[in-house]
């Protein structure tokens, strides 16, 4: 097997000059399967940035893999903000209440204080604990779940997707208050010495149409952005699902990399924006990497590559979304050695 | 049918199509005292209006807020038809389980579902969402289901899926009834693999299937 001859800081530093690396950059995303790489319950995440650190660097140190992402949910802000989330013993917290039941409520709302509220010192614990201990190779990211989903969140999926309709000042309203949690969140981000990763799943065309992305999405991100941007940070963007008709207005909104589900196609986004900004994904995470085996995975690595490895602002070899926690180690060894064995320029 | 009958349907269905619960509210009102059959609007309006918003939904005119919207002025005429509708020589309709599965509380997929169920003319019971395995199992014999539809958005909650195909065989009723699954990380392999009878993409995708599964027709 090929050994990686860069660190993951000088593999991404000189692929973005355009020097010659030793292979592609690579990044399965690796969530609460860290959990299981130190032995300890997704549940005791909660609220333990030094708990949540740990594993997420010793998957790193175990996988070799380019980017930490520090995430256990998406509902880090939504919670602070008044949310209930629901923490099963062994597996991903979910949504249980929105934190609001009914429009009155509104009001009541209030951004976060990331320094105070919820689990987000806790996170931000983590991020800076992690820097601490490999900050130096590698780049360490924080999740951080933007205005439109966010909003969701406040008021459940449901409601929000018929106020756009019935009273979309309440939607820019929830957006609105979501963008000041996002941005004291992603201030704390970066103060921690990490960059915000910016994840977005209720804007996805499986959900939304294109004209409502740009009209209740779009101006809220591209505000994230340009401060994440001030702060001299470039911006990963993942929405999840079917994201074609909005690649464009993801560019537009200042995005320097896409991150593309499997749901949408690499070779045709390589084609439609990869002029214009870096595209990572796409291997199945649930179909292929949890459910396939090594051989499988090794296969779905190599179509990717093959399908952008000439991307013209640079591509990262990555699965479409978040692994599934009980994702198999060998199948994550896989897509790294699948990406070792290719080298660079890749020979697939 | 009379021409006052047919665009008393093209307005209960058009008014599903343009999202416009009003319409539907005073269509429906036209239909009950104009004494035209209510089961029949239902069906030639109501529901036909839906199937048109689905196809628009496949057709990436509509998204998931329009579908949501269009259920609302259905659910709205629907209410005021229902106490209207004839009990008798209407067939019985096949019965559906849905829900989505422990852990899991995205609904807006299920929810999509249920409402093109009823719409094709199943009886559907929602049990909600983040429901155990053995509900699912207990509620679709108490009430004699057909079909099991079960639903995830989440990868790590997909394995409650293949519990409720176990306890099925567990308990030796896995032949009276027909187990379907969706969601976006399941697949047709995945189904396979927990020994479903079947996968749906997307909504109108489980209608079909569920059509399929139970014979032709809704009907029992």
């Amino acid at each position: 097997m090929r050994r990686d001859q860069m660190t993951p800081h000088e593999r991404l530093t000189a692929y973005a000059a355009g020097a010659p690396v030793d292979r592609f950059p690579c990044v399965p995303i690796v969530g609460n399967t860290a959990a299981r790489v130190i032995g300890a319950k997704v549940g005791d995440f909660r609220g333990n940035g030094a708990l949540i650190a740990e594993a997420q660097v010793a998957s790193y140190r175990l996988f070799g893999y380019d980017i930490i992402r520090i995430f256990t949910d998406l509902y880090t802000q939504a919670e602070a903000m008044g949310a209930t989330v629901c923490y099963p013993e062994d597996e991903t917290a979910y949504l249980a209440a929105p934190a609001v039941a009914d429009l009155s409520e509104l009001e009541r709302l209030r951004p976060a204080d990331p320094y105070r509220d919820g689990n987000l010192p806790q996170h931000l614990e983590a991020m800076r604990r992690a820097v601490d201990a490999v900050g130096k190779e590698v780049a360490v990211t924080g999740a951080v779940t933007c205005p439109f989903t966010n909003a969701s969140f406040l008021v459940g999926a449901d409601r929000l997707a018929r106020l756009m309709m019935r009273s979309p000042e309440a939607v820019h309203r929830l957006c609105g208050l979501s963008l000041e949690t996002n941005l004291a969140y992603a201030g704390a981000i970066i103060d921690a010495g990490c960059t915000p990763s910016l994840t977005d799943a209720m804007s996805s065309m499986s959900v939304i149409s294109p004209r409502q992305f740009r009209e209740f999405s779009f101006p809220y991100l591209k505000r994230l952005i340009d401060y994440i941007h001030g702060r001299g940070k470039a911006v990963t963007l993942h929405i999840c699902g079917k994201t074609a008709g909005i690649w464009d207005a993801m560019v537009e909104a200042g995005a320097d990399c896409l991150s593309i589900d499997n749901d949408a196609d690499l070779a045709e986004a390589r084609v439609a924006v990869g002029d214009r900004v870096r595209l990572m994904g796409n291997v199945h995470p649930s179909e292929v990497m949890l459910q396939g085996t090594p051989e499988t995975v090794r296969a779905a690595t190599r179509a990717c590559i093959k399908q952008a490895k000439d991307n013209p602002k640079g591509f990262i070899v990555a699965s479409g979304c978040s692994l599934p926690t009980e994702t198999p180690f060998a199948n994550i060894h896989a897509m790294l050695d699948t990406v070792r064995e290719a080298g660079w320029p890749a020979a697939v | 049918m009379s021409e006052i009958k047919a665009e008393l349907f093209k307005r209960l269905s058009d008014a599903v199509v343009d999202m416009d619960e009003d319409k539907a509210v005073a269509a429906a009102s036209e239909v009950v005292e104009r004494g035209v059959d209510a089961y029949q609007a239902i069906e030639r309006g109501l529901s036909a209006g839906m199937e048109r918003a689905g196809q628009l939904f496949d057709e990436e005119e509509y998204f998931i807020p329009e579908l949501l919207m269009c259920s609302d002025a259905m659910y709205a005429g629907m209410d005021v038809l229902k106490p209207h509708l004839r009990t008798d020589g209407v067939a019985e309709k096949h019965k559906v389980v849905i829900g989505v599965v422990q852990g899991d509380t995205h609904d807006i997929g299920k929810n999509l579902v249920k409402i093109m169920l009823e719409t094709s003319g199943f009886e559907v019971t929602d049990l909600g969402r983040d429901i155990p395995p053995d509900r699912f199992v207990e509620t679709a014999k108490e009430i004699g289901a057909s079909i099991i539809a079960l639903s995830t958005l989440m990868t790590t909650t997909m394995e409650g899926m293949g519990a409720v195909v176990q306890q099925l065989s567990a308990e030796g009723i896995r032949d009276r009834f027909k187990v379907i699954v969706g969601g976006g990380p399941i697949s047709q392999g995945f189904a396979d693999r927990i020994g479903a009878d079947g996968y749906a993409v997307n909504a109108a995708d489980a209608i079909r299937l569920a059509r399929s599964l139970v014979g032709q027709g809704a009907t029992a």
